[in-house]
């Protein structure tokens, strides 16, 4: 768990992560569904179809374990950025149900928000179009280490001192 | 005291770094003034009535006589030359211009302290027992332990955005000095029948609107498990805490409306961590963890050796002034060493608000600390200073030094010893001032052989809702409210911190409609005369409170109606 891929930004014009709709025919690849589109279609996609979900906040991941092997994505959504219930989500996909497939950060997705979605596990951020990706890269930066294990390092620091 | 690692010094650094980037983007017109409020607030600068309030965390009250000259000389470079002790045994400053706000996070990084998650909706600095490693009544010395939660809980990623600020008290003494039921989370650590560490932890205690007294979620977390059941708890609250409505986002309202469902769901939560999460078992704090940190908090060598030879003589032998023997009773307390005491330094005297310190008291402060305390204090949560490490045979040099530098006013304990907030003067949030208020009382009461015959007595002070003066815990309580743009006070009678003096912690009851600001000294002399002619020796205040009853309280108060009478028979 230690060493988890950089943090990847989103270009929304080059994402090929993309709704159902009325022009293209299902199944397709690369199709984000929502929770319920999923749940009323999951025996339509064959399995070759890359599959991204968009899971509300305010749902109990650990009711996903059966459908998380099929997903190559889950999108989590921050509906404000204060709002902290996906950081615990995030955390709980990979430290729990060992979710090892991409964990975005959707919706009011700010540069400040960045070393912690990165510490709880996610991987990629679709952020507010009106966000300076440099600030964003900065903003990883500022810390060499942290007291507590997270999902980049697992172990605390009182872990990690030798002797 | 604990001292930083070369660890701690780079990450304050980091921090304050981090705070200096965002603070430009900010004053550069890149980050809005809404999605800089929380990160500022996260680094403990508020935006005030005059000035953003700079929090400075001193963590579980410990301050040295190094960093208190650096906030003095913060307090005169950048201040106006004062500061504040709150209840949460921090330090506010109220007047420095936001663009100078990095300078002074680098400043406070000189002597290893900041301002994190001194406020937030995050897990705010740990506050614990004023008293801790030298009270008498003391089974555990807290204090190692609320380091490791301090860096636990500094920018832990999951908590940085819980649906309401969380505060964590910790005792480890018979004596409940940290008021912990009032707390997110108190924990009272003491040991089993096996004589092994462990804690009581209790839950959802809280005041503002609604105030509630925690629920007891477990009688013993053996202390190697203590991060990851805290863990537990705060994933739960994040989880399913409202967040729809401010008034109810506190993990109180949640602990009550599921009651035994949220004990079983931390629980439950607890278990699955350590028995099912990748790396779930790597906050179980192991020993060496321990012995590292609690060697920063072992007496210091100078003490050690003089409690070894010292003879313990009464210092209130002989021939003493009264003034001298008055202090020894309030402002000097028993020690857990052989000769030795602890000694408050009294922060509540005329013409200055409750906690307020110069700049030149700061420094008269630290030099006492160096001369007689081994260059430590404490800051306590009744807004005081102590000094913990005081020599018996040194207590009338000290009562010389701390009288020439105002500090030594012998009323620890009494009504003047009162808690208040900065209240309207200062503070955006607040309803109504409390400085005034509280300066009025003084004014009353100043008196002291009648201060001495009222006895120990809590009268709390806060200026709104959000209770920093924690009204609801007061004996007596003053709470300000706007009614119609004017300020007016509401007055509660018979709360408790949960000391053994008040009793199990409990919210005072009010005694009727609120009063305006000129009519509050009056009442708190009428409730005082009321405990006065009906005590039974050896009640003190809170004692007849609760024998006689709010009914005889409140027609006491409302024999001094002016105001208020006035209004409710035009009305």
């Amino acid at each position: 768990m230690n060493t988890r891929a950089a943090m990847r930004f989103v270009d929304a014009a080059q994402d090929p992560w993309q709704p159902p709709s009325d022009a293209v025919a299902v199944p397709f690849a690369h199709a984000l569904l929502s929770l319920d589109q999923w749940r009323a279609t999951r025996n339509e996609w064959p399995a070759s179809a890359p599959i991204g979900v968009v899971v509300a906040n305010t749902v109990d991941v650990e009711v996903l374990t059966d459908d998380l092997p099929r997903w190559s994505l889950v999108a989590l959504q921050f509906p404000k950025w204060t709002d902290g219930r996906a950081y615990s989500q995030a955390r709980l996909l990979r430290a729990r149900l060992g979710y090892a497939g991409e964990i975005r950060a959707t919706g009011e997705v700010l540069v400040d928000m960045l070393p912690l979605l990165q510490r709880n596990g996610f991987d990629s951020v679709l952020m507010r179009p009106d966000q300076d990706l440099d600030a964003a890269r900065r903003a990883l930066r500022f810390f060499a280490g942290h007291y507590q294990g997270d999902l980049i390092q697992s172990r605390p620091l009182f872990a990690r001192i030798e002797g | 005291m604990y001292s930083y690692t070369d660890f701690d010094r780079h990450f304050v650094k980091a921090r304050a770094a981090q705070f200096r980037d965002q603070l430009q983007r900010h004053l550069a017109g890149q980050l809005g003034e809404e999605e800089f409020r929380p990160l500022r607030l996260q680094n403990g600068w508020y935006v005030q009535r005059h000035a953003p309030m700079l929090r400075i965390a001193v963590p579980y009250g410990e301050l040295s006589s190094r960093q208190l000259r650096q906030l003095a000389l913060i307090a005169r470079r950048f201040d106006r030359g004062y500061g504040h002790f709150t209840t949460r045994q921090n330090l506010q400053f109220n007047w420095i211009p936001l663009h100078q706000a990095a300078d002074v996070m680098d400043l406070l990084a000189e002597v290893d302290m900041h301002g994190i998650q001194t406020s937030g909706n995050c897990v705010r600095n740990i506050t614990s027992d004023a008293w801790a490693g030298i009270a008498p009544d003391e089974a555990v010395d807290p204090r190692p332990y609320c380091e490791i939660l301090r860096q636990w809980s500094t920018l832990h990623p999951e908590f940085a955005f819980l649906p309401r600020k969380f505060k964590i008290a910790v005792t480890g003494a018979a004596e409940d000095r940290a008021a912990i039921g009032w707390h997110d989370i108190g924990l009272h650590l003491h040991k089993n029948g096996a004589g092994e560490v462990g804690f009581k932890v209790l839950v959802g205690g809280g005041m503002g609107r609604t105030p509630i007294i925690g629920t007891v979620v477990s009688s013993f977390v053996p202390w190697q498990e203590i991060l990851v059941f805290i863990e537990a708890i705060l994933r739960v609250y994040n989880r399913y805490g409202r967040r729809d409505n401010i008034y109810k986002a506190r993990i109180k309202i949640l602990v009550k409306a599921e009651g035994e469902r949220f004990v079983e769901a931390v629980q439950r939560e607890f278990r699955t961590i350590l028995h099912n999460d990748a790396g779930g078992r790597e906050h179980l704090i192991p020993q060496a963890e321990w012995d590292r940190v609690a060697s920063h908090f072992e007496i210091p060598a100078g003490v050690r050796a003089h409690a070894a030879q010292a003879n313990d003589a009464d210092p209130a032998q002989g021939d003493v002034p009264l003034a001298y023997q008055r202090w020894l009773e309030r402002n000097v307390h028993a020690h857990r060493l052989n000769g030795h005491r602890a000694v408050t330094l009294s922060l509540k005297r005329a013409g200055q608000a409750p906690g307020d310190a110069t700049a030149d008291q700061m420094d008269l402060a630290a030099r006492l600390a160096e001369r007689f305390s081994q260059g430590e204090l404490r800051v306590t949560h009744d807004q005081n200073l102590l000094l913990p490490w005081v020599r018996t045979s040194d207590l009338r040099a000290l009562w010389e030094a701390a009288r020439q530098a105002s500090f030594a006013t012998p009323n620890i304990g009494l009504l003047t010893d009162m808690i208040a907030c900065p209240g309207g003067d200062f503070c955006g949030l607040a309803n109504a001032r409390s400085i005034p208020i509280a300066a009025a009382i003084q004014e009353r009461f100043d008196d002291l052989d009648l201060l001495y015959d009222i006895g120990d007595i809590d009268l709390h002070i806060s200026g709104c809702i959000n209770s920093c003066g924690h009204h609801h815990s007061g004996h007596i309580g003053v709470l300000g409210v706007d009614k119609d743009g004017a300020e007016w006070y509401q007055v509660t009678v018979g709360g408790s911190d949960g000391s053994a003096l008040s009793g199990t912690a409990v919210p005072g009851k009010v005694i009727g409609p609120s009063f305006a600001a000129e009519e509050v000294p009056d009442v708190i002399e009428a409730l005082i005369d009321t405990y006065r002619s009906n005590r039974v020796a050896p009640e003190r205040f809170i004692d007849t409170a609760r024998r006689v009853g709010v009914p005889a309280f409140r027609a006491a108060a409302d024999a001094v109606r002016r105001a208020t009478a006035h209004a409710e028979a035009a009305a």
